[in-house]
């Protein structure tokens, strides 16, 4: 079997690489391990320290989302959105409501101040998303300064979010046909001052981490993928980038307002992880970039489109005119009536490309629903990256997936 | 047999050809173009009040309801034109002008036609500003109904229940305008016996039934497809059900058995089902477990058998299932050599016998048990008379019916007394061994009523406590006794059944049909 070279800053190559009798050990890696984030289990191979295989058991965290979504009406299924890819539920919120909307046709009927709402908060939950992702990962190669840092900036996020949404993670927060309540008087200001906090946090990490040599040593040259075998494996979003390929939905396909706002899109050299890192870190700029054009441009007006058929009535209506009652209630007891039809929808996700399939047989329910999780294709490729690194070594590849068990594994 | 001459015509663009004389809208619904309506009712005469059917007809300057033309030769209609879409929306905006806000508290609430309509056609907030017109919210018309006058959107279907079904005029429409109400004809109540068909047809919330009224709400039920078990007649129903409880049973449309109806006592007779149930096989009175409660009445039966093979004799019931008295009725005779057999019944209400629905014979399947226990079989006197006389030492008894007192009193102080019934009364509480099984909404089977129509029982939930299938018990019993009876499902019992008797031949099991919560059957109204 051939073994792989892998430089380990000025360490001892040679003790590493002398031959010593030795026979493959199979090993568990999880399911419940301290650098498994989320219940994900390998049954690594070794030879000595080396990995010579892995195999990938998911479903631990498989919570039927496909199954329960043919169950529950349009509306019902945000909920379910919301805990896919848990550490950005706006995204997967903009995402399920679009596909909806697409099969609907309303699609450009979305009132222009919920798109930018849209846009706005589904980007403080990609900066909420690759702050875990670095933090996390710094933290699992001891840099827990760094981690504590970019947590705190998260945590301020949460804060925004909860203050628009009234939830910390499961916001439900978008409607089919909008959004469901307007920013909060002086939310626009508070969440540009956070910005500048976010940027100093950032700057801080940043200090810590790109030159700091221990970093640099565990992720540079450690998990390569070529461009080809990415693509090939349908790898997406900064993981993709980080070969080399500028594939971002927000710029190649670009929907809602993004089309709108300048910003650019960082792609690495490598392949490597610490190409990864860097994707995600300038990833964060970016997104602050398009939230303050986005606040600046967002105009005044509806957050749901008036239609009876899609968005609930006004309480006011609701209490006051049969007329209203009737809607809320078919809407809540029957659902949206869709038209029947299929409808495949994409859009740019915390991992990548986040795409919901919507099947509708003209009821308020989904007849099948599918949901394209960016990490999945990517997880696959851990046995590639890994075959020939060190133990060590998965954690920084593993790390750098963002593997999300609620988004992977549905 | 004469030939009803066909015409074609076109709706939407589309043809179809219907018999002379249909209306436009049952060409229409026969083509799936779904026109809104509230009066017209397939079951009834035409009254073309509600103007909600409105169609474009070519040649025609105004709109006309499509439930009181008929189909011509050539004709045009549209019925999706802008023209047609705003007169529904116009119309039904009308009829909510006065609409209470009472969905949260009406019965009708998720299986409402005016719902329905209004979020499929209008969907529009309204624009009244003024309060609406109020009426009398509680109105007691009968025994059977309360009537909320401001939820009634005036389409006289229930009136036409009244007068078309149960051949009474007890409904009568009072005032106009918008004060126009539903009211009770002058000197009458609503109290006929089919009173309860109104809450059904009514296509809002404006007549209720006392019994279901605020009991549950609609959406929450499970609905199985059955057949009502009140009398011979053997209307078509669906039981409407949750936590193996039943809430209520309303018609499913035959043609050929009860058209679109069924009578109010037919429709309370689920009150039963869930009273008196034997839960547990007992031996002298007292429960126990499975295996001795078979046991105990093997013994009893086999000791009886070997003393004196013609003294003991096998009751057969009709008020249960074809299968279970095929079972009993072959176990007898084939493995047991037993020639006595007798069935028993409900006796017979000839008051309650008319031309419309209603059967003298409250017994679901006295032709199924008639069937099955062939000739020499004996009624309910003969088995008083054999009981009186002594020449019974031991009885095998389906069902919960008894015989006269004397006789019951002569039963219980046989040798060997084995009950399987449902409930706990008759025999039951009083035999060596009562074996508990399912009542008929519990059952996978068919019933035969008084035209010979073989009909299916669907089951829309297990048989309570310890309780099972009565076919499994007679099961279960045979092999104790040494029968070879060996059957996993009712449908092979079935099968055999309908090879086995002349009177089943050609009867089909049916198909699939799942019990499924209304919630899901669609829009319902």
């Amino acid at each position: 079997m051939e073994t792989r070279k892998i430089v380990l800053g000025q360490k001892n190559v040679a003790d590493l690489d002398e031959e010593l009798p030795t026979e493959p050990m199979k090993i568990n890696m999880g399911p419940s391990h301290p650098a498994m984030h989320g219940t994900i289990r390998m049954v690594l191979t070794l030879d000595g320290e080396r990995v010579r295989d892995a195999d990938i058991e998911m479903g631990y965290m498989h919570r039927c989302f496909e199954k329960e979504a043919e169950h529950a009406t349009f509306q019902q299924i945000f909920p379910y959105a919301d805990r896919l890819n848990y550490v950005s539920p706006m995204l997967n919120n903009v995402g399920w409501a679009m596909a909806v909307e697409k099969l609907l046709g309303i699609a450009k009927a979305i009132p222009e101040r919920a798109e930018y709402i849209r846009v706005i908060v589904g980007e403080m939950s990609r900066i909420s998303d690759h702050l875990t992702c670095v933090g996390a990962s710094a933290m699992e190669l001891g840099a827990f300064t760094p981690f504590l840092y970019l947590i705190k900036a998260r945590e301020w996020v949460w804060a925004l979010l909860e203050e628009i949404s009234g939830a910390r993670l499961t916001h439900s927060y978008v409607r089919i046909g909008g959004v469901v309540a307007d920013m909060p008087p002086g939310w626009a200001d508070k969440s540009l001052d956070t910005l500048k906090k976010i940027e100093q946090a950032l700057d801080d990490s940043e200090a810590l981490l790109t030159r700091n040599r221990i970093f640099r040593d565990r992720m540079e040259g450690v998990g390569v993928s070529s461009a080809e075998a990415a693509i090939a494996d349908g790898w997406s979003g900064p993981c993709l980038r980080s070969t080399g390929v500028a594939y971002d939905v927000r710029k190649d396909a670009p929907y809602s307002v993004y089309d709108r706002f300048e910003f650019d899109v960082p792609v690495g050299t490598r392949g490597d992880n610490y190409d990864r890192y860097l994707v995600r870190l300038y990833e964060i700029k970016q997104s602050i970039r398009i939230l303050r054009q986005a606040f600046a441009q967002a105009p005044a007006g509806e957050i749901l489109m008036p239609d009876y058929r899609v968005t609930l009535p006004p309480k006011k209506q609701v209490y006051n005119t049969i007329e209203g009652m009737i809607a809320h209630f078919k809407l809540i007891m029957d659902g949206i009536r869709v038209p029947a039809g299929e409808a495949y929808s994409y859009t740019e996700g915390g991992n990548g490309e986040l795409g919901f399939y919507v099947v509708s047989d003209g009821t308020g329910r989904p007849f099948r629903a599918h949901c394209r999780a960016p990490c999945y294709p990517i997880l696959q490729s851990i046995p590639r990256q890994i075959n020939g690194a060190l133990v060590s070594d998965i954690v920084p590849t593993f790390g750098m997936v963002n593997y999300i068990a609620g988004e992977c594994e549905r | 047999m004469t030939t009803v001459p066909m015409v074609t015509l076109t709706v939407d663009d589309k043809p179809v050809t219907v018999p002379k004389g249909t209306n436009v809208l049952d060409a229409a619904l026969k083509l799936g173009i779904d026109i809104s309506f509230f009066c017209y009712h397939p079951g009834l005469s035409i009254a073309a009040c509600c103007r909600q059917c409105l169609v474009e007809i070519a040649g025609n300057p105004k709109l006309q309801p499509s439930c009181q033309v008929p189909a011509a030769e050539g004709m045009k209609v549209i019925s999706s034109s802008a023209r047609v879409s705003k007169a529904r929306e116009q119309m039904l905006e009308f009829t909510l002008v006065n609409h209470p806000v009472d969905c949260p508290i009406c019965d009708k609430a998720g299986e409402c036609t005016l719902q329905k309509l209004y979020a499929e056609w209008d969907a529009q907030p309204s624009r009244v500003v003024l309060e609406k017109v109020h009426k009398p919210k509680r109105v007691d018309l009968g025994p059977t109904i309360v009537l909320d006058q401001e939820r009634c959107i005036l389409c006289t279907r229930c009136i036409r229940v009244c007068d078309e079904v149960a051949g009474v005029h007890q409904l009568e429409m009072a005032h106009r305008g918008d004060h126009e109400v539903l009211t009770t004809a002058p000197g009458q109540l609503l109290d006929n016996p089919y009173s309860l068909n109104t809450v059904d047809v009514c296509p809002v919330g404006a007549l209720t039934s006392k019994d279901f009224r605020f009991s549950m709400r609609a959406w929450e039920l499970y609905k199985t497809d059955s057949v009502c078990n009140g009398c011979a007649t053997g209307c078509n129903i669906e039981i409407h059900h949750r936590d193996n409880r039943i809430y209520r049973l309303v018609p499913r449309p035959n043609e050929d058995v009860n058209r679109h109806w069924m009578c109010d006592e037919g429709r309370l007779t689920y009150k039963d089902v869930h009273q008196g149930r034997l839960a547990a096989p007992l031996v002298d009175g007292l429960p126990t477990s499975w295996d001795k409660a078979l046991a105990a009445a093997a013994a009893k039966l086999q000791a009886a058998l070997d003393a004196d093979r013609g003294a003991v004799g096998v009751v057969l019931s009709a008020g249960h299932a074809n299968e279970e008295n095929y079972l009993a009725a072959r176990l007898a005779r084939e493995f047991l050599g037993v020639e006595r057999i007798y069935w028993l019944g409900r006796p017979p209400v000839p008051e309650r016998a008319d031309k419309i629905l209603r059967d003298a014979d409250v017994n679901p399947n006295a032709a199924g048990v008639a069937a099955v226990a062939g000739k020499g079989a004996g009624d309910a006197a003969a088995l008083e008379r054999d009981l009186a006389a002594g020449k019974l030492k031991g009885l095998l008894v389906l069902g919960s019916d008894a015989p006269g007192a004397a006789a019951s009193d002569k039963a219980a102080a046989l040798d060997a007394l084995v009950v399987i019934a449902a409930h706990e009364r008759g025999l039951a509480p009083r035999a060596h061994a009562a074996l508990p099984c399912g009542d008929w909404p519990e059952l996978h089977a068919t019933i035969t009523n008084r035209q010979g129509r073989v009909q299916r029982l669907r089951a829309a939930f297990p048989p309570p406590g310890q309780a099972l299938a009565g076919w499994e018990v007679l099961v279960r019993l045979g092999k104790k006794l040494g029968a070879a009876l060996d059957y996993a499902t009712p449908r092979a019992v079935f099968n055999e059944m309908v090879g086995a008797v002349p009177a089943f031949a050609g009867a089909d099991w049916g198909g699939e049909s799942l019990t499924v919560q209304l919630r899901f059957a669609a829009s319902r109204g």
